[in-house]
This record gives C-alpha cells, structure tokens and sequence, in this order.
C-alpha cells in the first residue's frame, strides 16, 4: 500500500493544469516587471496617474505604482497574478468533491477502503500544494527579475507577500472546495469560489474610496492581505494567519459535510 | 450457510419521495444474487445502501456480518463494486487508473490485473478517455474483480459489452463462485443473470415482489416447442402432441405434405421427448425457456385475478 493515495492521484494526475497556471504566471510576471524602470518609475508615468481620477487610482491600487515594490504589488500580486492564481485555485476547489461527485467518479473511490474524511483531507493537501508551488514559482521569478527590473524589493518583504498571495487564492479555493462538498454540485462550488475572490477585491476597492464604507474593508479578504502593500511594507503576519486558518476551518467543514450526507443521490 | 448480505425493512427517502419501501432479503454467502427490475425500481438505490454511499431512512442492512455504516473501509475492502452508471475520466492509462484503485482497496495477486484485462480483452496502455463505453466498463469490473473481494455488488455489470466479453464475464461469476465469494448483482431483464443466478428477486417500484431460485423457474417456465414432421397427416400429429400432459397452445403452421407443428410446454419435457422419438421429424426446435414470462404469469395474473 502506498500513502496517501488520494493525494497522490489528485497532485500528479493534475500536473498539466498546473504546470499550464505556472507557465501562465510566469507570462505575466515577464510581460509585466521589465516594463518597471521605462514606465513605474518615470515621472511622465507618474503624471499620467496624478491625472487620472483619485477613485480610480485607489480602486486599481495604483496610487503606489512610481516604486517598484509598488508598482509589483499593484500589478503582479493585486491584479493579474491574483486573478490567475484565483481561478485555478477555485477550479481545482470545485472540482476536488463536488466536480468529482458530479461527474460519478466520487461514488467508486468512496466504494473502496477510503473514509470520506480522508478523501476531503487528501484532495486539499493536493489543493493546497498546489497553490503553494504556483506562489513559489511566482516568488522565485519575481526576486529573479528584482535586479534586471530595478525593482528594488527586499527579500522578507517578498517573502511575506507571497504567504499572503497562496493564503489569499488558497481562501477562494477551499470556498469553492466546501461548498462542492456540502452541495455535490461543481458549479456551486465555482460560484463560491469566485464570490470569495470578486466580493473581496470589489469590497477593498469600494472601501477605500470613502470612510463611510471603509468597513466593507474589514470584510474583504483581498484587503486582509493587501491592505498595508505587503511586498512595499513587509506581511500582516496577524491577516495571513486568519487567511489560512479560515481555509483550514472551510477544510473541516467539508469533511464534517461529506460525511454526513448520501453521496451522488 | 452463513449470510452474506441481510436486509430487513430497508427504505430510503430523498426528500418526499420515498424510493424504497421496505426492501427484505439475504444473500447466503458463496451463492449468486440477481436482482431485476426496471429502471427506478430501486437497484441502484439498494446496492449504494451496502457500500454506505448513501444512508438508509430505516431498517437494517448486514454485509458480511457488518453495519456498512460502522464497517468503513475495512469493510469495503472485502468489497467489489462496480457502478451502474460508470464514470471514468483522466488523463491517464487504465494501468494507471486500476493502479489507484488498487491502493485503496484489499490486496490484489501479481499479474490478476493483466490476467482479467486479458480475458476481457481490454488494453491497458490506452488512455481511458479515448476509452469506449464497453472497455470503460470492463476497465469497471476489472476493478472490481481483482482483489477477489469476498463480495461482489455488480449493478447492471453486462451493459455495453459485446455477447463474446458477456460470455467471459458470465464465466468470470462462475468461477468466483467456485472459489466462495458471493454476487450480488442487479439488471432490468432477467434473461441477462439466468445463466448465472441461483436466485432471483425481482424488485418493483421500491420492493421485493418475488423471491425465486432459478432452478425452479426454469421447472416452471414454459419452454416453445416446433417440429416439422412428414408421413402423418397434420390432424394425427396435433392429437399425438395434445395428448402429451403439459402442452397447450398447439398451432399448425404448414400442413401441405409435411406438418409443421407449435405448441407451448411447461414443466417435465420427458414426455415430450418420447413422443417426439416416434414421429419421422425434419426439423425441431425446443426453445429455452423465457423465465421472464415465467415471472410475469406467476406474479402478474394472480393481481389481475384479483381485481
């Protein structure tokens, strides 16, 4: 007997989606932070965005993007790497039990000498590996590119953004990965998912523009993690901890869920 | 004999709709179980109560001696389990795919994946979406025959095969019998687990109506009888064959030189036979007997009659 099967089936016979989410992130991190020094940092880009109204710089977080820690919190981490490293997440979530279950493959694998806590356990370790090497590769391309981009991003810094970047897709993922298990339905799972990811980033960027909704803050995730620009500033170590502890609690939950309900009725 | 399988009172509600009603039986342990029903009588429903893939409304289910409930995977492990409807996907070979299977279920004896794979002529090293539904579904009983699990719960296992692999999937039960292990397997049509079962339960609209063996439908059906004979007028031959205990229904096909002669014949055929013996035939046809219809008489008539 090997360990952990489940795990294994769910990491290695998904490594072409996630070697195509790398090789996605990578596009984005080399079309992005080459540009740094010809369009960040000059005044003229500097310019362009004082004249672009305040709302709209807030929303897009780029009201930090003349320095190059935030010109690739702004772009990289706030924007397309969180969109990308979303939408796998959330897919792999969604299809992990409630995509399984769907399709009627779940009801083989619980037929055999698998207990259903273990199936939710192993498929979000795989979910969550995963997750973590796709921020991996990001962090180490990232702190390749620092000197060539002139980016000027100190090592723990990045370090602490990325932990926030994997806790913050990890977030949306295991969302979408509960509610697949507690419905038995992908789609339902992929809303969740997505809910997550679009309420937390339309959230931060409506809160910032004025006080009167600056609570909508304190209940978005994206603004948990990013609120204080962490690849500029260093992590809310306190923020990346209720990131990942509310996936782990989202983890539990499933596998209360799943073993308690009839699978594929 | 020890029972394999126990129901008693067994339903199941999915909301408001209750799909079984009270389901009773047993399967004695080292016997073939065939359960036949249309769809929605509640096949599926009952065999996913056994593997603990859904949780019964009431009553209580013995599976090899355990509450599936409280047996985990311990239990399924002595478990072979092929789906009704099979869903098998990825992006890997069916080497790979029973590989996995292989982990999460009881041991399995070196070189039984290639042996099965053989018989049932499936080819391993393709990928299993470029799978037909037919090796899809042997790539299913392949799984669910190769730890020798002491019981096999098969629901409709023959759909989609062709009548050779049907024939090696019959033999298959067979010779798993032979060693003890106990089948439990499901179909709509009865003549699909004839040649196999030792009993029959025929399953309608969430219950059983009828528990039979096999052997003594067979005793009971009614076989089709045709000859065609020469050298006996057609209204001698219908008197000879009337005269034999047993036969009913007698037609004359053809009565132009030679008589060609059909009839129905239920029970002892011995008689039949002997009469047969003194006639000059050309041809004669004794069909197998259609055990669904047997069935259908035994139960269906006497509600007519009732009404």
């Amino acid at each position: 007997m090997t360990a952990l099967p489940l795990f294994r089936r769910a990491f290695f016979d998904t490594w072409r989606s996630t070697l195509g989410w790398a090789l996605g992130l990578a596009a984005a991190i080399f079309l992005y932070l080459p540009l740094y020094p010809s369009i960040g940092g000059s005044a003229q880009m500097q310019d362009m965005i004082d004249a672009l109204p305040p709302e709209m710089t807030k929303a897009l977080n780029y009201d930090q993007i003349a320095t190059g820690p935030g010109y690739t919190q702004a772009t990289l981490f706030g924007l397309l790497g969180f969109l990308l490293m979303t939408i796998a997440s959330v897919s792999w979530g969604a299809a992990a039990v409630g995509g399984d279950e769907e399709s009627g493959q779940l009801e083989l694998t619980l037929a055999h000498g698998v207990r259903r806590v273990q199936v939710v356990l192993e498929r979000a370790l795989a979910l969550l590996l995963r997750v973590v090497l796709l921020a991996a590769v990001v962090c180490v391309l990232v702190w390749l590119l620092n000197g060539p981009a002139q980016l000027g991003i100190e090592l723990g810094n990045l370090l602490g953004a990325t932990v926030l970047f994997a806790g913050l897709a990890l977030l949306s993922g295991t969302a979408a990965l509960c509610v697949g298990a507690v419905s038995g339905r992908r789609t339902y799972g992929l809303a969740a998912g997505a809910a997550v990811a679009v309420l937390g980033y339309v959230f931060n960027a409506v809160g910032r523009q004025t006080k009167d909704v600056e609570w909508l803050l304190d209940v978005s995730p994206y603004h948990w993690a990013y609120g204080n620009s962490p690849v500029a500033n260093g992590a809310d170590w306190p923020a990346a901890g209720w990131l990942w502890a509310i996936s782990a609690a989202l983890v539990v939950l499933a596998a209360v869920a799943l073993e308690r309900r009839d699978v594929g009725a | 004999m020890a029972t394999a399988i126990s129901a008693k009172s067994l339903t199941k509600e999915f909301g408001r709709r209750e799909v079984l009603h009270g389901v009773d039986f047993e399967v004695e342990a080292g016997s073939v179980f065939g359960v036949i029903g249309p769809n929605g009588a509640g096949k599926t429903t009952t065999m996913r109560c056994l593997l603990d893939i859904i949780r019964p409304t009431s009553g209580t289910i013995r599976v090899l001696g355990t509450d599936p409930r409280a047996g985990g995977p311990e239990l399924r492990r002595r478990i072979g389990y092929l789906p009704g409807e099979l869903f098998l996907a990825g992006r890997v070979t069916g080497r790979t795919l029973l590989a996995h299977y292989e982990a999460i279920s009881g041991p399995v004896p070196p070189g039984r994946v290639d042996q099965l794979a053989e018989r049932l002529g499936l080819d391993l090293t393709r990928h299993i979406r470029k799978l037909s539904k037919g090796n899809k579904q042997k790539l299913g009983l392949v799984q669910a025959f190769m730890h020798q699990p002491e019981l096999l719960v098969l629901d409709e296992p023959t759909s989609g095969l062709d009548p050779l692999v049907q024939q090696e999937f019959h033999a298959m039960v067979r010779e798993a019998k032979h060693r003890g292990q106990t089948i439990f397997l499901s179909s709509h049509v009865l003549s699909e687990v004839q040649q196999t079962a030792d009993t029959v339960a025929i399953l309608r609209d969430g219950r059983i109506i009828a528990v039979e063996s096999v052997n003594g439908l067979r005793e009971g059906a009614v076989r089709r009888v045709r000859f065609t004979t020469s050298g006996i007028a057609a209204h001698d031959a219908v008197a000879l064959l009337s005269g034999v205990p047993g036969v009913g229904h007698v037609e004359v096909l053809e009565s132009d030189g030679t008589a060609t002669l059909s009839a129905t014949i239920g029970g002892d055929i011995q008689p039949l036979v002997r009469m047969l013996a003194s006639l000059r035939l050309t041809d004669l046809v004794l069909e197998e007997p259609d055990l669904e219809e047997a069935v259908l008489t035994m139960y269906a008539t006497p509600q007519e009659e009732a009404r």
